[in-house]
């Protein structure tokens, strides 16, 4: 046993798929298959017994599921770095993951042409994400900015009440009817606060409500 | 201007409607009362003539017969010319007859010789008759003081010795008239008295079955199907209550059946749906785990060929096989996530619905999707289900039809409950005809789904756009 070899816990419920993997991996001079899981509970079982260097872990499995024994994994062998290997593509799934801890994140699909790169990058120590998913990992996550707070500065009363009632999920016929206004209007009055805060939609509505305080009050 | 019999003819109308509009108890006791009190006055007007007739017939043969006998009692006197036992004779009379007014004999000149005044006969009454011969008998009624005075002449002797006058009053007449009219009149009061009580106790015999016939119906409007007419007597009334709650045990019999009907519908539906759910989620799950896992197998196997070949001409057959598979593994992939994404199981509706919105703009690249949902913790599954299902079906069908370029998706918790809004800025559509002509399934499904979760769907739609609410419990 080579000290420059990555020791490898393959971790997936799908047998053809660990012979297949452990092929491919066992034919490179730098990596090693050091055991085989088929369920989550397994694979702490066995990491704890071989201590590898890298566990190669699938989402989907009977008994505990990938992200589940994720966490345990990072708990109970915190020196071992964690490649997900999944056919989700779902970037929820990739937060999790790294939000758990792991340290890569890896789709079967693109398993034949990226699988060796990732297993190298992420032993490295680096972090390991499909390009699709860096990208939107790197969209910055929309923050209150000061022109909103200067925009809801110039918002009318009767504007903040309107964008309240909507945030608090009232319909437009229900706020005209508590405004005593007409249907129209109380659209005027939305578009108005859409356009003065550059919003587009009554998510975003809310969501500026809410980061902005708007409900504090009244959801006490 | 309107010919007077239409006028006629409309008043009468207006009265008729005036009183078709009182209650029954109105009219039965205006009945009554009418006919007692009209009964009455007309038999007391009839006794009242009948007896002034035959009083007054019996007080003219009275006078009649006082004056023929005077008459032959003064010829003695006045041949003998014994003028004050005339008198004599003439005041006895008078006081024998209590009517009689006065008596007096007058000459053949109208000059009076005897007479039953204390003093002078006043003139007018010796002057009554006038140019009336005094050789015939005869009768005069004249107004005076007391009343009516009847006035009676007769000859004494053919005329040839004078006449004899009688007057009676028929005051004590009038008055014994007035008594019996009195007592006829107090008869009729009361008598209407009794009509009005007889005819209270009548109306509330005839109209208290009837109020509570009315009572039953309002109730039984009111929702309250258990309600039952009370069956007060064997007339055409407690038929009706009889024939009325027949017809209320079959309504509520086919009310109980339709309620049986639908209590089983939405049983059917809820098993149907969830069984689909089932489906769904076998097949996603088998597609995703063993035909994905085996074409992955293939691909990693197919890579292990590859690189342990030098052939060339294999190595790029080899590569258009694991181009094959790996597209088959995208369309698997695809294919098990719109059966059912597995991210609405293991992570949640917030992630699934992110997930389609993603899905939604590769579909619809000119829609931009925004989703803000606030679930502090996970729904219960069926629930995640459900209003996934619903909101998959609303942002497809603002993306399909709307026109807009921006859908908003709200999903927020709130106290015992859980709201959802998808919004577009679309053209909107009639809400009420797409229902009503029943074209559109995914109306009806999203509504079907909202009320089996025990909660309701709302949906605006004006020029600005279209707005769907769901509430639905916790």
């Amino acid at each position: 046993m080579s000290p420059h070899e990555i020791r490898i816990l393959l971790v997936d419920d799908h047998a053809v798929l660990r012979a297949g993997l452990n092929a491919l991996l066992n034919a490179q001079p730098d990596l090693v298959v050091v055991g085989e899981a088929g369920d989550g509970q397994a694979a702490i079982e066995q990491a704890e017994r071989l201590r590898p260097d890298l566990i190669l872990l699938d989402l989907n499995m009977p008994r505990l599921n990938g992200l589940d024994a994720l966490a345990e994994l990072r708990r109970c062998v915190p020196q071992s770095r964690i490649l997900v290997l999944t056919m989700h593509d779902d970037e929820s799934y990739l937060r999790q993951v790294l939000a758990a801890g792991g340290a890569g994140y890896l789709l079967k699909q693109a398993a034949d042409k990226e699988l060796l790169s990732a297993i190298r990058t992420v032993y490295a120590g680096g972090t390991f994400l499909h390009s699709e998913h860096a990208h939107a990992l790197l969209q910055p996550a929309p923050t209150a900015d000061s022109r909103q707070d200067e925009a809801l500065a110039a918002l009318s009363d009767r504007e903040r009440e309107v964008l309240q009632l909507i945030a608090l999920g009232y319909s437009n016929k229900e706020i005209a009817e508590q405004l005593i206004l007409s249907v129209k209007t109380v659209e005027t009055y939305k578009q108005r606060v859409m356009t003065k805060l550059n919003l587009s939609s009554r998510a975003a509505l809310v969501r500026f409500a809410l980061r902005h305080g708007l409900l504090d009050d009244l959801l006490a | 201007m309107m010919p007077i019999g239409q006028r006629l003819l409309g008043r009468v109308e207006e009265t008729q409607n005036q009183v078709a509009g009182v209650s029954v108890r109105t009219k039965i006791l205006g009945i009554i009362l009418a006919l007692t009190v009209g009964l009455g006055l007309w038999m007391t007007l009839q006794v009242r003539s009948q007896m002034m007739r035959s009083l007054v017939e019996e007080m003219e043969n009275r006078g009649q017969a006082v004056a023929s006998d005077l008459a032959v009692r003064s010829a003695d006197y006045l041949d003998q010319g014994d003028l004050p036992g005339l008198e004599r004779v003439l005041r006895a009379t008078s006081s024998n007859h209590s009517d009689v007014r006065y008596i007096f004999v007058v000459d053949p000149t109208e000059r009076v010789v005897a007479s039953s005044f204390e003093g002078t006969t006043p003139v007018e009454i010796v002057e009554l008759t006038g140019t009336t011969p005094l050789d015939e008998a005869h009768h005069l009624d004249y107004e005076s003081y007391g009343g009516m005075t009847h006035d009676f002449a007769m000859p004494i002797d053919g005329g040839r010795l004078g006449a004899v006058r009688v007057g009676l009053a028929d005051s004590r007449l009038s008055q014994h008239i007035n008594e019996v009219t009195q007592q006829l009149l107090l008869t009729t009061v009361l008598v209407s008295l009794g009509g009005i009580l007889g005819a209270s106790w009548l109306t509330w015999l005839v109209t208290h079955p009837i109020r509570s016939l009315v009572r039953t119906t309002e109730r039984v409007r009111a929702g309250d199907l258990s309600a039952r007419a009370r069956h007060y007597t064997d007339d055409e009334i407690g038929d009706l209550a009889t024939a009325f709650n027949h017809t209320l045990d079959e309504l509520q019999r086919s009310h109980d059946a339709l309620a049986e009907k639908e209590a089983a519908r939405t049983r059917l539906l809820e098993r149907l749906i969830s069984a689909q759910e089932e489906e769904r989620k076998r097949i996603a799950r088998e597609l995703h785990d063993d035909v994905g896992q085996s074409l992955t197998s293939i691909l990693v196997g197919l890579k292990l060929i590859e690189a342990q070949t030098a052939h060339k001409a294999l190595n790029g057959q080899i590569s258009a096989l694991r181009h094959i598979s790996s597209h088959a593994l995208d369309t698997v992939r695809l294919l098990s996530r719109q059966l059912r994404p597995s991210a609405l199981d293991d992570l949640g509706l917030d992630a699934a619905l992110q997930r389609f919105s993603s899905e939604l703009k590769q579909r619809f690249p000119t829609v931009d999707v925004d989703i803000h949902c606030y679930l502090p913790q996970r729904l219960p599954a069926a629930l995640e289900t459900s209003l996934y299902r619903l909101l998959q079906e609303a942002m497809t069908n603002a993306a399909r039809h709307s026109g807009g370029r921006s859908i908003g998706v709200v999903v927020m918790q709130r106290t015992g409950s859980v709201q959802a809004i998808v919004e577009d800025h679309g053209r909107g559509f009639d809400v009420t005809a797409t229902r009503r002509a029943g074209s559109s399934v995914g109306l009806h499904s999203m509504s079907e789904r909202a009320e089996l979760l025990g909660g309701q769907l709302r949906i605006e739609s004006n020029d600005d756009g279209t707005t769907v609410y769901v509430e639905v419990p916790l």
